[in-house]
Formats: C-alpha cells, structure tokens, sequence
C-alpha cells in the first residue's frame, strides 16, 4: 500500500520535474524575450516621441492636413500614431519571438500564420484606412457641396456616401484577405441597389414637385430675368 | 512648375509684329454680343490718346462657339474721324487666339501678358470683354498713370450699385486693405493697368495654374503689386455695367476662388503685412462724377435661408474653423434666425473675426481647403443679407461711409489676427482705438501729376 502510494508520489514527481525541465527553462526564456521587447518598446515608443517632437512632425503634417486624413477633428496626433504603432509591433514580435521558443507544433503554427498573414493584414489596414478618409472626404465634399445647392437633407446624403464608400472598402478588403467574400458582395450589391433606388425615387419625386411648380409659376407670371442675379453676381 | 510656352499662333503673330508700346488684353467666352464694342472703345482710347505708339489688341479666348474670335476682329473701327484730335500715326494690330492650360481669366490673362513680354510693351491693359459702359477714355486712365508717372499697376475705381461687388465690400477689400495698409478700393474689379516691369514679375511665378488661373487672378494681381512694393494709383472710370453672370456659375465656387487666393498670400505675405498697422489712401486719377446705376435685386430670403440651413449642417466644419468664441455668436445668432425672428446683424467686428478666422484655418490646414472656403458661402450670405437691411434705405454715400466702418473694423482686429497666426494669447483690446493706429507703410506714391 505505502510503496504503491511512494510510486504513485514518485511519478508524479518525475512528471513534474519532466515538466519544470521541459517547460520551465523555455518559459523563463520566452519571459525574459517577453520583458526584453517590452523595455525595447517602452524606450522606442519614448524616443519616437521625443525625436517626432522635436521634428515638430505634429505640427508639419498638421500644416500640409496629413495628420486629418486620419482623424478628421485633428486630435489623434500622427507622433502618437507612429510611435504606438512602433510600441505595439515590437511587442507583438516580441510574444511571437518567446513563443517559437517553446518549439512546439501549435506554437510554430501560430507563428508561422502570423507572419504569413501579416502583409496582408497590414496591405487590408492600409486600405480600410484609405477607405476611411476617402469616405470622410467625399463625404464632407457632398455635404458641403449639398448645403450650398440647398439641396434637402444634405447630412443624409453626406451619410450616405460615407458609408457607400467605407463598404467598398470593406468589400475589397474581404476580397483580398477572402473572407466572406460573396456575403460581403451580396450585401454590397443589395445596399448599392437600394441606395440607386431610393435616389432615383427621390429624384422622381424632386422632379415631379419641382415641375408641377415650375408649370404653375410659368402660368402665373413670366419670371424676371434677373431675379435670381443677386445671388451670383457679387464680385 | 513647367512654364506653358505661348501658342504658336501667337508667336508667330509677335515675331511679325516684334515690338510694341502698348498691349491691351481683352479675355472672353461666349461674349460675341458684347465685345465688339469693347474692341471699338480700345481702338478709339488708343488712336484717340496714344497716337504716338504701337499698340496690339489681344483678344485671349477660351474656346467661344458664339463667333467671339469674328466679332472682335470684324469690329469696325468708325468712330476714329468723331474723336481724333491728331491723326494717328501707327495703326493698332488686332489679334485673338485661344488660350491654353487651365480654362478660366488668369489663363487668358497669362497668354496677354506672354505678349506683352514678348512684344517688349512698356505697359499692358486689360479690360472685361462684357463691359457695356466702357469708353475711350478707360483706356487713357489705365494707361497714362504708367507711361506718363511711372505707375507699376493701375486699379479700377467705380460707382456701383450698393447692392453690386459684396465679394469687394465685405470681404476682399476691407481684408487686403487692413493687411496690406493701402485703400485700392476695388481690388478685384476686372480691368487693370500694369507695367512691363510688373508683366515680368507676374510671369517669374509658378502659382498660374491654382485658383489665379481662374477667379482669383484680380487679387493675385493687385496683391502681388502692393505686396512687393509696386508703385500702385487708381483711376476713376466712372460706372461699371456688365452682362449678368452666367446664372450656372457657381457663388461657392467663385468664393473659394476669390478668398482662396487671399488666403494663399496671405501665407506668402505674412512677414510684410504682420508689420503693417493702419492704412493709408491710394492716389486716385480721373474725374470723378456721379452716373446712374443699375439696381441689383436682392432676395433676402433666400440668403437668410441658406444662413440658417448651412449653419446647422455645416457645424461640424464652422466649429472647427472658427474659435469658440465666434461659432458660438454664429450659432446663436443662425438660432435666433431659425426660431422665425427676422431681424438680425452681423456686426463689423464679428464678421472681421469670421473672416480671420478662416484665415488662419485655412493656413493651419485643419480641414481640406475646399471644403474650408465652401463653407464661407452661408456666412457670407449672412453678412450680405444683413448688409442689405441695414442699407435698404441709405444714399450711395452713407453706404460707402458704412463700409468704411467695416473696414475700421478690420483694421481693429489685426492684432487679434495676428495672435490667432501665431497661435498666441490674444491681446487685450483695450486702449486701442480707431484713430490710434500707428501709420501705415509708405503707398510709395511719387509724382500727383499725371500729364494727360
């Protein structure tokens, strides 16, 4: 009974000291990489903003509108971005870097994806990115552009082209990573389309009303020519 | 940028002609109906007070399908024997060729101005092809002041309507005027005398084919000239009536044009007009009269609507453009407006605050620049519709005496300009008066006389 129960003790033990001098040693050393990459990120992130500040790079790519391409209230700062992007990229290869440590199957495997996946992720960002302002300019171009044709609802129309334009470019980035591509298409297609006749009914409509008016106007009064000058003629 | 070389037509024309005292500049579209009897006036002007010179008549066309080219080079030139008062001696060479690069008035003018160089003219006019009041003597009054004075650039100086020019009135002319220290009171008025010294300045830049290309020409002009120190006058013209505009062109469009080329020298500029305080009057040549004006109409409801509809979706644009303090009183005041009062003000000081703070907007680049100049339409309707309840019942000069309160007012807020620029504290307005300013730069005006 007490030497079955020592056998039993003694594998666990050898098991655990298996384990401990297997995995210890690799853990400790993915550890160290671990802390390494996140002092050598902490001083990248730290000198990235001291040399960008110094650059006044903020205020160059503030001055050329850089920096609002990416956040149109101008708050997010393009030091910061950089520098945080600096900060998390060397941390994630730092966690890559400790894991392939362990040398297993899963870990080579989640390395191996990773870095195969990585220049597409990076190419899908840059153009969700470029979507992004794309749809923040055009967007604003149709609002402001609607506000002085007074056409109505001019807030709507800018949403509209927003988020057209930010679908687009998801649907892109779906086709290129090829994720869910034909239900990104399908909905794409179904939001292009209703958006085409929801214009076209409100032309109709715009169209129908404006006519009936422009007839009515037309019965009433011969319009003066230069009623409508004041408003163009101003230099 | 790459220089875009004259035509080859017109090359061929200078090479014939070689030389040339004198090169008047008409650029046109579609404008058969009118320029023939702008041609005539510029061939009277030109027989009748420069009969000792060579002159060519440039007509620089963008492409008219209405006979422009015809019209102006079929103008009979019959009214030499009602107004001669010498024979002339050398005749005056009539061309028109098209232009080329970006369509719009600064292109044309760039191609009467090539001429000009090209033809080593001693000085250059040009006159709007749509001009229905122009007379002989324009020519004489854009043109003496530089060959008889020494003048560099000669600005127009009209009567007009109180209602007509609003872009000069309320914006461009108190805002050149409060920054560069001298009164040209229509700096963007269309016709213009300039100097071969100043032709060569204008064509040394790169900036032809931005907003100057179209619209924005006139103030690039006129600024450029009192900018860098050209000796600047004006001439009395009398009265400015044109063709209607064309009803399609578009008011924001012309704005971003107008103001975007303000606000771009402005950049250029900002060592030379930080240091200027105050402003001093411009010599003015010609006899001044009164003329009968044509009334501009004004649909005030209209304006008062835009006002209040592009305040409410624009907001996200107009709160960043302007300081808290400014959006903060254009909002209430589109409030007011919107919850159906009808009488509103846009005082002078707060549209010289608006005004400089899509100044400095513009250059810190906070918002694209032509989202950012598009959005000044609304409040510039604002401004005009106020301007229009405050003068419904005004003269002439009681109007010209209320713009120059605003240009006072302008005036006033450089220092907050100023502070705004550089992203400093703002002063303290307090002890600055109107008739403290410290003078103004020299106008660099030389000899009054002008010897006809």
């Amino acid at each position: 009974m007490i030497s079955t129960f020592e056998q039993i003790l003694q594998g666990v033990f050898q098991r655990l000291q298996y384990h401990l001098v297997t995995f210890l040693p690799p853990l400790l050393a993915a550890l160290i990489i671990f802390v390494i990459t996140l002092v050598i990120a902490l001083a990248a992130r730290w000198v990235l903003y001291k040399i960008f500040k110094g650059l006044t790079l903020d205020q160059f790519l503030r001055r050329t509108g850089v920096a609002y391409m990416i956040d149109s209230s101008g708050r997010l700062r393009a030091t910061r971005l950089v520098a945080e992007t600096v900060y998390w990229g060397l941390l994630l290869t730092g966690v890559l870097v400790g894991l392939s440590v362990f040398n297993s199957d899963l870990t080579t495997q989640i390395t191996q994806s990773f870095v195969f996946l990585l220049p597409k992720l990076v190419v899908a960002g840059i153009i969700l990115l470029a979507g992004a302002w794309l749809s923040q300019y055009l967007g604003r171009s149709m609002l402001v552009w609607a506000v002085n044709e007074n056409l109505p609802a001019p807030r709507r129309l800018a949403a509209l082209v927003r988020v057209v334009i930010m679908f687009v470019a998801v649907v892109v980035t779906a086709e290129y990573l090829d994720f869910a591509r034909n239900v990104f298409l399908a909905a794409f297609i179904i939001l292009v389309g209703g958006a085409v006749f929801g214009v076209s009914l409100a032309l109709g409509r715009g169209m129908g009303g404006g006519m009936h008016r422009f007839i009515e106007e037309k019965r009433e009064t011969e319009p003066a020519p230069t009623a409508e000058r004041s408003l163009w003629d101003h230099l | 940028m790459a220089q875009i070389p004259l035509p080859e037509e017109a090359r061929r024309a200078a090479e014939f002609i070689r030389r040339a005292d004198i090169v008047i500049g008409i650029p046109s579209y579609n404008n058969s109906r009118t320029i023939g009897h702008v041609v005539q006036a510029c061939y009277a002007g030109l027989a009748k007070y420069f009969p000792q010179f060579t002159a060519v008549v440039v007509n620089s066309d963008g492409g008219s399908k209405d006979g422009t080219k015809e019209a102006v080079l079929g103008a009979r030139v019959e009214d030499r024997h009602l107004l001669l008062l010498s024979t002339p001696l050398l005749a005056a060479h009539r061309l028109s060729f098209p232009y080329h690069g970006v369509p719009g008035k600064g292109s044309a003018f760039r191609l009467v101005f090539q001429m000009a160089r090209e033809l080593e003219a001693k000085a250059c006019a040009v006159v709007d092809s749509d001009l229905r009041s122009i007379t002989p003597e324009w020519i004489d009054l854009l043109l003496r002041p530089i060959l008889s004075a020494g003048y560099d650039f000669v600005a127009p100086y009209y009567h007009r309507h109180k209602y007509d020019g609003t872009i000069t009135n309320s914006i461009v002319y108190p805002l050149t005027r409060s920054l560069y220290g001298l009164r040209v009171r229509q700096p963007i008025g269309g016709e213009f005398g300039v100097s071969g010294r100043l032709i060569d300045r204008y064509l040394r830049r790169d900036d032809w084919e931005t907003d100057t290309a179209r619209f924005g020409i006139d103030i690039w002009m006129t600024t450029i000239a009192i900018a860098e120190g050209f000796r600047v006058c004006q001439s009395f013209l009398g009265a400015k009536l044109h063709d209607a505009k064309d009803p399609a062109s578009d008011l924001s469009a012309m704005l971003q044009q107008v103001v975007g080329s303000v606000f771009m020298l402005m950049d250029e500029y900002q060592d030379g007009w930080r240091k200027v305080t105050g402003s001093q009057p411009v010599e003015l040549f010609g006899f001044r009269f009164d003329v009968g004006l044509e009334p501009v109409p004004v649909n005030l409801d209209r304006m008062i609507q835009a006002f209040v509809h592009g305040c409410r979706d624009l907001s996200e644009i107009l709160a960043q453009a302007l300081a808290p303090e400014t959006y903060r009183e254009v909002a209430s005041l589109a409030q007011r407006l919107a919850s159906g009062s009808r009488s509103f003000n846009i005082e002078d000081r707060l549209w010289a605050r608006i005004v400089e703070d899509f100044a400095c907007a513009y250059k810190e680049r906070a918002i694209a620049p032509n989202h950012l100049l598009r959005s000044v339409t609304p409040l510039y309707l604002a401004r005009v519709a106020s301007f229009v309840q405050e003068t419904e019942t005004m003269g002439s000069a009681e109007v010209e005496a209320r713009i120059e309160e605003l240009c006072l007012a302008f005036e006033e807020a450089k220092p907050y300009l100023i502070a705004h620029w550089d992203r400093l504290a703002i002063p303290s307005r307090a002890g600055r008066k109107r008739g403290a300013m410290a003078p103004g730069p020299d106008p660099r005006a030389a000899s009054r006389e002008v010897p006809s």
